[in-house]
């Protein structure tokens, strides 16, 4: 009877809170359930479901993650929109968070889980070339090798992904020879230094799984710079924590201020769970980061020599700066092409989207960044490129909203003979990081067909072969299609579908 | 609309005691029912109360506590409607609570711990050799304060150090690192100890003390860039080998460590020889948070069991007997700074953390 009550009062809360949700930029997750915690999460812990379901069924508590980027989670919390919508918060560190007090009162509580450094991976081939002993690898002397043109890396992007951020650190912290926590100052010495060690990335990614995937594809990069537990999961790679120091991740559970006491609750059983022993087992064997317990021991293969912690900075203005600098200065800069389905059947409403999306869009791209927007039907319509000069601010930005605007839509969709088009405009990759992103919302009825696009893809040199299309589906397109075309060039599908467009572009930018 | 949500809320937390009640029924003791008391406590003493053996002494006096943790400086932000008892792991914030919510008369300390400075074993031997540190036994030691600030001061590194060439971690600026003392309370009791020794052994007190002590505070805390906000985050990372090889923590947690059976051996206790005590201070916010309070102080079998998890009851003398290699058994010879009063303690903690507006 009482049961029913409380089942009944649960369901008017239900509809309570979805009729007061504000509609939020990113995933929406479920109303409370008791028994349920609804945690806002880095998309690394994905790794971590079989030790969560392992703990569902001994405690009851079950975890419901949406995933998000740590910048991403920080500012939803710094605005207050995770209030009442998350139950608990489990980045991978909470670093950048506390630099930011309006999102550090959210939390009450946080307990470290499990740790994994920043670490290289190396592959054996350049390992035995550069003649580099495990132990005695400085991040100065991968600056060296980078210099002398013995080491490629790929890394991933620090504006969106933790293990970016957290190695951008760690190579500022270490090259500008600071003894203590990086000052503003620090950053602006080691600049010329940074530039160097940035020159060899040869990949970026908004994620680590596809930097995995693009590493093992390219077959020429020497290197990636990423998390321990992640490096250890790609084969053929030695994993070095650089002797001179690294940042580590520790993934505290944090329980939220605006949770419900029964959902902190649910926290505390869970965080207690995740540090007992036999959990930390679990965890330390399948997802290679080391326990926070001192009675259960890293996995084998995981090296237990002491590193030097490197400070994390102390104030928001150096960590953002730092940020700003990779993005605008330090990092090779980025060639893109927008190759834009602007067909008969992109019209009215679709139309109207894509230009949002793409105006949306121009805040986002860095300095000395070439973007071109080729609208194309029966064939390519136009070519127009802009490059965002630092000496004329806004100017770039400015050319791209004037050609989104002049957007119409007319013809058939050539998409393999506008993709042609797109690989000739870019040519070699040389110092730039290209890449194309293909928005369509229906299939190819013009020019050139699939069979034929492969077998000229497949006659491009090497130099222009590492440039992936980034399709987008759109409206009515065709999903095999298009991942066919990620697969065979080594990109990646986005989903632009149901409202967001400017969402999938947003993603793909930590790509570019 | 209003309404509705009321009626939904009442609704809500009649079920809630029911649940309660069920819960509590599911877990043993089906003979006697206890009565739950919701306390929030520092991350310090999560351990205490979830131990088994606690619960079964709480329970045999008629309770169960549901603790949730806090940063004690925290708890000021936090709304305790519906809880029974705060206890913050020191004085300051306790008075600050008691003021809060209208709680009168004594407040009770059960306990309280001295801060410690936890070292790797490497970095322990290398501070002795500069002469910042002796070891009365291979893991236990004491750190000279005023010798440890002259150093801070001086932007000491490791690499000027004798003997550190040979650890690779040991370079950069030496420093301890500590909470974020503007939340936690681990981390301001390590500007209370220094800012008492700055002071040339005086608590500081007036305008012209904090002035003359802060900019050594801010190098203190500067130095550590991003801060945790939890004395149990900070510790744990000690253990798993990350993080500072130098980090002040309540000399509880590693007594706790050690009863567990622990004996880890890159481990070095250094006492430092002006330090400060947390006087874990209980808010009672109820009848039942006032009876859990007196049990704390008083129940020989809870006593018995602080001493386990590394606090020392008030007015017994303490001996952790199963890990004197380790711990002191007395602090006799180890200076007990008194702490600032809370607004000074709040003034140094907030100037320590840049929060002057002199640089960002």
């Amino acid at each position: 009877m009482r049961a029913r009550v409380l089942a009944g009062a649960l369901a008017v809360l239900t509809l309570l809170t979805a009729c007061t949700a504000r509609r939020a930029d990113g995933p929406e997750p479920g109303a409370p359930r008791p028994g349920t915690l609804r945690v806002l999460a880095s998309s690394e812990l994905a790794d971590m479901a079989p030790v969560l379901e392992r703990i569902a069924g001994d405690t009851g508590v079950r975890v419901e993650p949406v995933y998000t980027g740590t910048l991403d989670a920080v500012q939803l919390l710094a605005e207050g929109r995770a209030d009442g919508r998350y139950d608990a918060l489990w980045l991978s560190s909470n670093d950048y968070l506390r630099l930011r007090p309006e999102a550090a009162r959210k939390v009450v509580s946080e307990t470290p889980v499990m740790a994994s450094p920043v670490a290289i991976g190396v592959r054996a081939a350049t390992l035995d070339a550069l003649g580099w002993k495990r132990d005695d690898v400085t991040w100065s002397r991968i600056e060296r090798a980078v210099r002398d043109g013995r080491l490629t890396y790929g890394m991933t992007d620090p504006s969106r992904s933790n293990s970016g951020f957290a190695a951008l650190v760690s190579v500022a912290s270490a090259l500008s020879g600071a003894q203590s926590a990086l000052t503003g100052r620090d950053v602006a010495q080691a600049t010329p230094r940074l530039r160097e060690f940035f020159a060899g990335q040869r990949l970026t990614s908004g994620s680590s799984g596809w930097l995995a995937a693009a590493y093992k594809r390219r077959g020429t990069v020497d290197a990636l710079l990423n998390y321990e537990s992640v490096l250890k999961g790609v084969p053929g790679l030695t994993v070095i924590r650089p002797r001179d120091g690294v940042v580590t991740a520790d993934y505290p559970l944090s329980s939220l201020a605006s949770a419900g006491a029964a959902a902190r609750e649910d926290v505390r059983r869970l965080a207690e769970a995740l540090r007992s022993p036999g959990v930390q087992r679990m965890i330390t064997e399948r997802t290679l980061r080391r326990p926070v317990v001192a009675s259960v021991p890293p996995a084998p293969g995981l090296d237990r020599a002491r590193r030097r912690e490197l400070p994390f900075p102390g104030s928001r203005s150096v960590a953002d700066g730092l940020l700003d600098a990779y993005e605008n200065k330090l990092r090779r800069p980025s060639r893109t092409v927008y190759v834009l389905d602007t067909s008969g059947s992109m019209r009215g409403e679709r139309l109207a989207r894509l230009k949002k999306a793409l105006t949306a869009l121009t805040g986002d791209f860095r300095e000395r960044e070439e973007v071109t927007l080729m609208p194309f039907g029966s064939a390519v319509k136009r070519v127009r490129s802009h490059v965002v000069d630092p000496a004329r601010p806004g100017a770039g930005a400015a050319g791209i909203r004037r050609d989104t605007e002049a957007l119409d839509a007319r013809g058939d969709t050539a998409i393999y003979t506008s993709l042609q088009a797109a690989y000739d405009h870019l040519g070699a990759a040389g110092d730039t990081f290209t890449s194309i992103v293909l928005m369509t919302d229906g299939e190819n009825t013009a020019g050139a067909d699939a069979a034929q696009f492969r077998a000229w893809y497949a006659g491009l040199d090497a130099e222009r072969r590492v440039t992936p299309v980034f399709p987008v589906l759109f409206g009515d397109s065709d999903r095999a299609e298009l991942e066919s075309i990620a697969a065979l060039t080594g990109g990646r599908l986005f989903d632009g579908r149901e409202d967001s467009l400017g969402g999938a572009f947003e993603e793909i930018r930590g790509y570019q | 609309m209003r309404r509705i949500a009321g009626i939904v809320l009442a609704v809500l937390l009649i079920g809630g005691v029911v649940a309660a009640v069920v819960a509590g029924r599911g877990e043993g003791d089906t003979s006697t029912a206890t009565k739950t008391v919701r306390a929030v406590i520092g991350s310090e003493k999560a351990e205490f109360f979830a131990d088994p053996d606690v619960v079964k002494a709480l329970a045999a006096k008629g309770y169960t506590v549901r603790a949730e943790t806090s940063g004690s400086w925290a708890m000021e932000g936090l709304d305790l409607a519906g809880y029974d008892l705060a206890l913050p792991s020191s004085r300051a914030p306790a008075l600050g609570l008691a003021a809060k919510y209208g709680v009168r008369g004594e407040l009770p300390r059960p306990f309280y711990s001295p801060l410690v400075v936890v070292a790797h074993e490497n970095a322990a031997e290398v501070l002795a050799a500069g002469g910042l540190a002796r070891l009365d036994a291979p893991r236990r030691g004491t750190l000279d304060m005023a010798r440890y600030l002259d150093a801070a001061r001086e932007d000491r590194t490791w690499q000027q150090l004798r003997g550190a060439a040979k650890y690779p971690e040991l370079t950069g600026t030496l420093y301890l690192s500590s909470t974020d003392p503007e939340t936690s309370n681990s981390g301001a009791l390590y500007l209370a100890a220094a800012s008492y020794v700055a002071n040339g052994g005086r608590v500081v007190a007036s305008r012209a003390e904090v002035d003359r002590t802060a900019p050594l505070l801010r190098k203190l805390v500067s130095v550590q860039g991003a801060q945790q906000s939890g004395s149990d985050a900070v510790f744990r990372d000690f253990v798993s080998g990350a993080g500072n090889p130098l980090v002040v923590v309540y000399e509880s947690q590693v007594a706790a460590l050690l009863a567990g059976g622990e004996r880890p051996d890159d481990l070095v206790v250094l006492y430092p020889d002006t330090t400060v005590t947390s006087d874990h201070t209980a808010v009672p916010l109820t009848a039942g948070g006032r009876a859990v309070a007196a049990l704390l102080s008083t129940d020989p079998r809870l006593r018995e069991l602080e001493v386990r998890y590394g606090f020392r009851p008030q007015g017994a003398p303490t001996a952790f007997a199963s890990a004197t290699a380790y711990l002191r058994t007395e602090l006799t010879g180890i200076h007990q700074a008194a702490v600032p009063t809370s607004p000074v303690l709040h003034e140094l903690a907030r100037r320590a953390r840049g929060q002057g507006g002199e640089r960002t």
